[in-house]
């Protein structure tokens, strides 16, 4: 029993006790970090490893010291009469409290208040500051359920626009089901358990809104443009249909036409979507990339109600999606808005990984689509990378050297100097997977697509060889930064950038540091990328052309 | 002043009461400059982003093309861009993208446009490249006829794609015939061809100069130092030497007639139904936008419920309205499957009869209202829009009045006001011109009972026979 007086004495018990709450609170804090700055993976488990270690040297260290007036010293050495242990306990005691009320102040603020984000700044550098750091009235916010909420007010004009990505798109389909998502999409807009079909775009045009959606290989967008006066009716309505959806099947039915009809007009009767539907099928051979997001004929025939369900329970979860809000509202009220309505909503399991990554292409890839057509179509793709690959933006600017407006070079080549083409184009895809650096060229009618696919292989060939001169390099650079304040001079283009940033790159802050990443890319990085993805075993090549003549030619 | 806590108050009250605010628009003060020659500069500045956007407007336009030349002005604009001043068609090209500008001209109806948006660093640039395409442009020979066979091929391409970008070429051309009001404004492949290079040139002497002249700036720039760089470029500018074309307003068509265009394999019919319409400064104009807007003119409108909604038949239909300086058109515009041709049509006259008879309750009047302005404001929010918005309502003669006067005309609007309105612009189901695109083959006997047919063959080089 002398030893337990001894270590109360001593106050080892207490600083025990101080050693735990604080460690406790520490890493209460650490984790909420976490969640709004990005610490590297270690982080975590370091810390632990310090408690552990740090705990029986805090023991010892309370047994052998003591504080005393004089400063400290070794326990054995003080004068027991002269011992102010007891002081040293009540301090000891006082910091344990605080600790404790910090702590469960924290825990509970944690459930009632919205958190907010801390901003980490930008680099503070350059002609045009905005341009380089994170305006510091954006705010996010992560929802228990794993929503996550990002704001930028902006009060030029009293409008607001909401911006919900859903991670679900034509990658996350298989055969017998490709173009669900996009279908899915569709049915989001007829009724819910509360309302009937059309009353959603009923009620939210009443109110002076307007919405559309999109649907791409990567992700299902819905968009809303209203009133501030309408704030409180579009989360209700977003809120609704996310949680309540009703699938009914007549609805169903007709709007299996409707999609059936949207196909009709976009693919069966354009050409240029035809032959874009079978070079995007041809160049994957395993990835789910190859499949149209409008979805196949046989499988829009064939949808059931069990796919749909199953689809929207996995994949219209709130942890499965991010809201932007963008225009004349303050962080606060949507926060209190998103929390109110998009909050019930319980987590669900993550979506399966998309496992499949395309094998490397073993040799160039030629198809040809024979329609009615006054004027062939040629489309050259390759497989590049996926959108937070560092060499993304090395394409993104190299496109725009080679097709970005009328003073690219493919243009004034081809379609200025040689007349082999009418029009140029290009883009690349920017998805969480890696997809296709993609040319698109349209021929005169008596245009020849196979001089035309040599002249832009030796094109590419050449780029990939000699690179860009500084010229170029600093146009394209131009171009990007141009674009990128005319996206943010609309609360549309905000909401859109904030989101595709975040959604595709993890991170809005990203989209900030754009001009001056842009900086640090040179021209020998462009070249480079023309060497990795432009080579003729990487390449599908399809044309469009009307049916060759009957008979020998 | 309102003081802090009675402006509170006063918010407060708003929300318990749920007052919605019109949401009208005010155009910002504009300093307007106005030369002796008659050219007319609008600036603005807006400092929000760095950027500076130009809109210049040239009046005149396609229906100044002459007989048998559609297509000159839009010739002429896309000319505009191939060299002007000191630089040829490539290096003007690349002084554009080289400081990431963009720079665009393009005829309209009514005038010809030239869009122009560039960081604000490089005002000078933009200004430069302005002054020269007006008073210096090239008009090279050997860029006219390799633009003008660009043109001829870009049309048969758009032939090979989604017919939707072409029906409202085909409808206005076959409705309004050999009015100005008809001409294709990018023109055909027949009359692009006959157009020469001497012709493009007499047209920028005829109808390019400064008595017809609007520059419209909006961004961030000093508006004093503007309005002295653009005067001393401009003073000295030659006015155009022929007059405007005069024409008269069209005038509606009674009975019938069909146009059938073939496009042999089309899944799809495609059809564009109207008749001659109301012109820009319609004094009626907040009632017309209500009801077309309930009509054709969004995600619930009329059409798009009973077509889309409820049948399934389509995937789009709306109501345009072109509104000109005198009486444009007024159409319906829809597609679905080749099998359903006639009935989406017959749905379609129905419709219209529907709207003729009953228009609109008041709650859906009410809907249309706060639909209109609820996305007014969002149309005047770039330095672009506005620039557009100065230039297009100085080249109508009209005042800002009509932008800032239309929130209250549309709050204002009454139900019998709009249904009479309805009924003077929205053609009786008597009275129409149709034009129908798909296989003429499958559709040919059934499309017969809508009236007299005439049919053409898509690959024709012209936008009607």
């Amino acid at each position: 029993m002398a030893l337990f007086a001894e270590l109360r004495r001593r106050n080892v018990f207490k600083v025990a006790l101080l050693f735990a709450v604080a460690s406790w609170l520490f890493v209460w804090l650490l984790g909420d970090l976490q969640e709004r700055v990005s610490l590297p993976v270690w982080t975590e488990t370091f810390v632990y490893f310090l408690i552990v270690v740090g705990f029986p040297l805090a023991l010892l260290f309370a047994w052998t010291y003591e504080i005393t007036p004089a400063g400290l010293k070794k326990a054995d050495d003080v004068d027991q009469t002269q011992s102010i242990v007891f002081k040293t306990g009540q301090k000891l005691n006082a910091a344990v409290a605080v600790l404790l009320v910090l702590g469960a102040l924290a825990v509970v603020g944690e459930r009632l208040l919205p958190t907010f984000e801390f901003l980490v700044p930008g680099v503070p550098e350059g002609e045009a500051p905005m341009a380089n750091t994170t305006p510091a009235e954006i705010r996010s916010l992560t929802l228990d359920n794993g929503l996550k909420i990002i704001v930028w007010p902006d009060h030029d004009i009293p409008n607001v626009v909401m911006y919900t990505f859903v991670r679900a798109g034509g990658r996350n389909e298989y055969p017998g089901i490709t173009g669900v998502s996009h279908f899915f999409e569709h049915m989001m807009f007829l009724g819910t358990e509360r309302r009937a079909p059309g009353e959603f775009d009923a009620e939210m045009e009443a109110a002076g809104g307007a919405n559309n959606a999109y649907t791409s290989s990567d992700v299902t967008v819905y968009e809303d443009w209203f009133p501030r006066s309408a704030l409180e009716t579009i989360f209700e309505l977003e809120g609704d249909r996310f949680e309540n959806l009703a699938i009914v099947p007549d609805v169903f039915e007709s709007e299996r036409k409707v999609v059936y009809s949207e196909r009709r007009s976009s693919i069966d009767n354009s050409n240029f979507r035809k032959l874009h539907e079978q070079v995007q099928a041809t160049a994957y051979v395993a990835h789910p990339y190859q499949f149209t997001v409008i979805g196949w004929p046989s499988d829009i025939e064939a949808w059931t109600q069990d796919d749909l369900v199953s689809y929207y329970r996995t994949y219209y979860a709130p942890n499965n999606r991010t809201v932007i809000v963008t225009g004349d509202v303050t962080s606060e009220e949507v926060f209190r808005l998103a929390e109110e309505h998009f909050g019930p909503a319980p987590a669900q399991e993550p979506p399966p990984a998309i496992r499949t990554v395309e094998p490397e292409q073993l040799g160039p890839r030629h198809l040809v689509v024979e329609a009615s057509a006054q004027t062939p179509l040629l489309h050259v793709a390759f497989h590049a990378a996926g959108a937070a690959a560092p060499e993304t933006l090395s394409m993104n600017l190299l496109l725009n050297i080679l097709v970005g407006g009328e003073s690219s070079r493919l243009h004034q080549l081809f379609v200025e100097g040689e007349g082999l083409a009418i029009s140029v184009g290009g883009y690349q895809d920017e998805g969480f997977d890696p997809g296709l650096a993609y040319f698109y060229l349209t021929l005169p009618p008596d245009g020849d697509p196979v001089e035309l696919e040599r002249r832009i292989l030796d094109e590419l060939t050449r780029v990939a060889d000699e690179g860009v001169t500084d010229a170029e390099l600093s146009k394209a650079r131009n171009i990007v930064l141009a674009d990128f304040w005319r996206e943010l001079a609309t609360i549309n283009g905000k909401a859109s950038a904030l989101g595709n940033y975040d959604v595709f790159h993890g991170n809005y802050e990203k989209l900030f540091r754009l001009p001056v990443e842009m900086k640090t890319i040179t021209a020998e990085d462009l070249r480079a990328v023309a060497a990795k993805v432009f080579r003729a075993n990487n390449m599908t090549v399809g044309v469009l052309r009307a049916p060759a003549a009957k008979g020998p030619q | 002043m309102i003081r802090p806590w009675l402006r509170s108050l006063v918010l407060l009250a708003m929300l318990f009461t749920g007052t919605a605010m019109a949401q009208g628009v005010t155009l910002p003060e504009v300093r307007q400059v106005e030369l002796d020659n008659g050219a007319v500069f609008l600036l603005h500045e807006k400092h929000d982003v760095p950027l500076i956007a130009a809109e210049v407007t040239l009046r005149g336009g396609a229906v100044s093309d002459p007989e048998g030349r559609a297509g000159l002005a839009s010739l002429f604009a896309g000319l505009l861009e191939k060299g002007a001043g000191d630089r040829d068609a490539a290096s003007f090209a690349e002084a554009v993208a080289a400081v990431g500008g963009s720079l665009s001209a393009a005829a309209g109806l009514e005038a010809v446009t030239i869009s122009a948006d560039f960081m604000a660093r490089d005002a000078d640039l933009m200004v430069e490249l302005l002054v020269d395409m007006l008073q210096r442009p090239a008009l090279a020979a050997a860029e006219m006829s390799k633009l003008r066979e660009r043109r001829v091929n870009l049309i048969r391409a758009a032939k090979d794609n989604d017919p939707r970008r072409l029906i409202p070429t085909y409808g206005n051309a076959f409705l309004f015939l050999d009015h100005p009001y008809g001409t294709p404004v990018n023109g055909d492949e027949a009359s692009l061809a006959k157009i020469t290079a001497r012709e493009v040139r007499a047209y920028y002497e005829d109808y390019v100069g400064a008595d017809r002249l609007i520059i419209s700036i909006v961004g961030a720039f000093d508006v004093d130092a503007m309005a002295e760089k653009l005067s001393e470029a401009f003073a000295a500018w030659r006015a155009a030497k022929a007059p405007l074309p005069e024409f008269d307003s069209p005038a509606p068509e009674t009975g019938r007639r069909v146009l059938l265009i073939d496009k042999p394999g089309a899944t799809q019919s495609y059809f564009w139904i109207g008749n001659v319409g109301v012109s820009r400064n319609y004094e009626h104009r907040a009632e017309l936008d209500i009801a077309n807007t309930l009509f054709g003119g969004r995600f619930t409108s009329l059409l798009m419920n009973e077509l889309r909604t409820k049948a399934g038949l389509t995937y789009g239909a709306s109501a345009s309205l072109r509104r000109p300086t005198q009486a444009g058109s007024v159409a319906i515009i829809s597609f679905t499957k080749t099998e359903t041709t006639i009935a989406a049509i017959d749905l379609v006259l129905a419709l219209l009869a529907k709207l003729r008879d009953e228009g609109f309750d008041e709650e859906l009047i009410t809907s249309g209202k706060n639909y209109i302005l609820g996305l007014f404001a969002p149309r005047l929010e770039t330095s672009a829009q506005l620039a557009a918005q100065f230039a297009t309502l100085r080249a109508y003669g009209l005042d800002a009045s009509y932008v800032n006067d239309y929130g209250a005309a549309v709050a204002g609007a009454g139900s019998e006001a709009i249904q009479s309105v309805i009924t003077s612009v929205y053609p009786s189901p008597d009275n129409l011109v149709f034009v129908v695109l798909g296989d003429a083959a499958l559709i040919r006997d059934d499309v017969a009972r809508y009236g007299p047919i005439t049919e053409m063959a898509i690959t024709d080089p012209r936008f009607r026979p």
